[in-house]
């Protein structure tokens, strides 16, 4: 079984340790916060903490950054069932029926379900992760550089493909976050690259300006331009009021073993995220369901399936980052980038290179999820309270976090125009229906597209078969093909449907 | 929308264009393999294409009336959005002059007056407290430093 008690054992030696435990603590109660909050989330939180991580080892640091991220999910459903305001993108599933149901009274089962629901899948989720994971990275140790940018290049166009409703500009953002790695100096012939002199930019563009430009300040822009409104919620909520009952939880089995798995397995795909994990749970639920007709009416299921499903998919998102080195979507690729920062290389040698590394993250995010429920049950009246802290007193804080943060990571004024840059791209891309998590996730696995890229033409003296004839890399590069042209054949066949009904 | 999309096809038609000028610039590889200037060239070639869909699909769809909407805001939003733009470029600029507590407090203080119209007395306590916060855990936790003016602060 791949020794994974022996593993384990490490982990929790390693998680438990007291600086790790704080930080966990520390983590998830920043994740349920900007969960809680509109206006700001997951990924925005992890760009904006990673300056803030730097001056702990590497391993305290994903552990904080992995707790924001599974936190926020947490967090999010409080405000879509008490206000019908999702508190990040994830929970907008659970607007539907987590709202109907605060308002004919049953806020707190709802509370309740989604709290445990996100226990139940995302313990779930680790288990799975600590099986999976340990397998799929010592078969992929054998990976070579044809295998390597088949696969680069599989996340690449499922990211764009599968995240979002307009596949053209993810793959434009993505190109344009591939370009914007090729900038500084080339590793192999050293030769400076789109710098035009600059010192700064030598050793390319800073990837933290980047990150907390694209995410945190073009969010501040976009809010600062449609103010969020403020709503309060006077719910009392009893610890006791909280739980769901009998009949409550025999509705919602189904439903969380359901989200559970789909969270999972979609959520290991690139490209996939949370957010996407819970449309599919609510929808395949709302499919099986004997009574499809009721939901949006304050179904109990309506809720426990897209909370499962988006937390596990957090855990899922978690397997291609640690054994292949590839980000699932935005958060994960913050945090890869981060990681890369701390001098760890990504990938499936992590597993035997740094196993308390990895271990001990997968460890901390089984005791993360114990200080949620936590967190999130006895706790919730103060989470509610804290919706009444007005935006205005957010953005500035938001704002100068973010511009001290990266000031901190290299004394470098240089970043903070590079965050300003980033800010502007992002606002207006926005605007134009460009996603920026493409460019993120580009941008974070440039160096290994283009190092896997070269050094595989060189193997093969610039022939590309080299690509389709080994097996692994051959299969990977069809997927990829396919989900490239995807739209296009969409596309053509619309255009060709059309076509016809207006011929007769 | 329309109208947005083809502006900005024909932005990254001329981004691509310049890419790829300056991919062929860069010197050969020396050994045998592709070299530096192998990827940003297909890079420019890939987006050149992708521009080129967006441009014509954009330009063959019929403006409907729901795409007749403005992709950016109107004057008053655009307002703000420059000022606070300019307010943290004006930060980025004097952080080394000013040193980091004064500035920081300003800047607070700019966006909260001037972007949000804020009363005083608030503005002023947001400001103290933010920047005392963040110097805080920056410079005493985190034991980074910070930016100082000419007289130490």
């Amino acid at each position: 079984m791949y020794n994974i008690f022996d593993n384990l054992i490490l982990g929790f030696q390693v998680a438990t340790s007291w600086e790790n435990i704080l930080f966990c603590l520390v983590g998830v109660t920043i994740g349920t916060l900007i969960g809680v909050l509109p206006g700001i989330g997951p990924t925005t939180g992890i760009a904006i903490l990673i300056p803030v991580t730097f001056g702990m080892s590497a391993t305290t640091a994903i552990i904080t950054m992995a707790g924001v991220y599974y936190g926020a999910m947490y967090g999010g459903s409080t405000t879509s069932i008490l206000i019908n305001l999702p508190g990040e993108s994830a929970s907008v599933m659970t607007m539907l029926d987590g709202y109907q149901m605060a308002r004919k009274g049953r806020a707190g089962p709802a509370l309740g379900m989604a709290a445990l629901a996100s226990f139940i899948a995302g313990t779930f989720a680790i288990i799975m992760l600590t099986l999976v994971a340990p397998p799929l990275a010592s078969f992929a140790v054998s990976f070579g550089p044809p295998e390597y940018f088949a696969l680069t290049f599989m996340g690449l166009t499922l990211v764009s493909a599968l995240g979002g409703d307009n596949p053209l500009k993810a793959y434009i953002s993505a190109v344009l976050g591939l370009l914007v790695a090729c900038v500084g100096i080339d590793a192999v012939s050293g030769v400076a690259r789109f710098t035009y002199n600059n010192m700064n930019l030598l050793d390319g563009v800073g990837f933290i300006g980047m990150a907390i430009g694209l995410f945190a300040v073009s969010e501040i822009l976009v809010n600062i331009e449609e103010p969020i409104k403020q709503v309060f919620s006077d719910a009392k909520l009893g610890i006791m009021s909280l739980f769901p009952n009998r009949q409550d939880w025999k509705d919602s089995f189904g439903a969380l073993w359901r989200g559970s798995l789909l969270g999972f397995f979609i959520g290991t795909l690139p490209g996939s995220g949370a957010t996407l994990c819970s449309f599919i749970a609510y929808g395949v639920e709302k499919k099986v369901s004997r009574h499809p007709e009721k939901f949006g009416t304050g179904l109990i299921e309506g809720v426990a399936a897209p909370e499962g499903a988006n937390n596990a998919a957090a855990g899922g998102a978690m397997v291609p980052m640690l054994t292949l080195g590839i980000p699932s979507g935005g958060a994960t690729a913050v945090m890869l980038g981060a990681l890369m920062i701390h001098g760890l290389r990504p990938g499936p040698m992590l597993f035997s290179t740094n196993p308390e590394f990895v271990w001990g993250l997968i460890a901390s995010m089984y005791i993360g999820n114990v200080f949620l429920v936590i967190l999130n049950m006895p706790l919730i009246g103060i989470w509610v309270q804290l919706l009444r802290v007005p935006y205005k007193v957010l953005m500035p804080l938001i704002l100068t976090i973010s511009a001290t943060g990266i000031f901190a990571t290299d004394n470098n004024v240089f970043d903070m125009w590079v965050m300003f840059f980033f800010g502007l791209v992002g606002y207006v891309m926005q605007k134009l229906g460009f996603p920026a998590a493409p460019m993120v996730l580009a941008m974070v696995i440039g160096r290994l597209v283009e190092m896997s890229l070269r050094q595989s033409l060189t193997i093969s003296h610039g022939d590309i078969s080299i690509f389709f004839t080994r097996p692994i890399s051959g299969v990977l590069t069809v997927i990829a093909l396919v989900s490239l042209f995807s739209p296009l054949l969409r596309l053509l066949w619309n255009k060709y449907g059309k076509g016809k009904t207006a011929a007769t | 929308m329309k109208k947005s999309e083809m502006m900005t096809g024909i932005v990254l038609m001329v981004l691509s264009g310049f890419v790829i000028w300056e991919a062929l610039e860069m010197p050969p590889s020396a050994t045998f393999g592709p070299g530096a200037g192998f990827l940003p060239f297909w890079l420019g070639i890939v987006l050149a294409v992708l521009a080129t869909i967006l441009f014509v699909s954009a330009w063959r769809r019929p403006a409907t009336e729901k795409e007749g909407e403005p992709v950016f805001p109107g004057k008053q939003a655009l307002f703000t959005i420059v000022l606070t733009l300019t307010g943290l470029a004006g930060y980025i600029l004097l952080i080394e002059v000013l040193g980091y507590l004064m500035d920081t407090f300003l800047f607070i203080v700019f966006l909260m007056k001037a972007v949000e119209r804020e009363k005083w007395p608030l503005t002023l306590m947001i400001a103290a407290g933010t920047t005392a916060v963040l110097f805080f855990t920056f410079q005493i936790l985190l034991k980074i430093t910070l930016p100082s003016n000419m007289f130490g602060l």
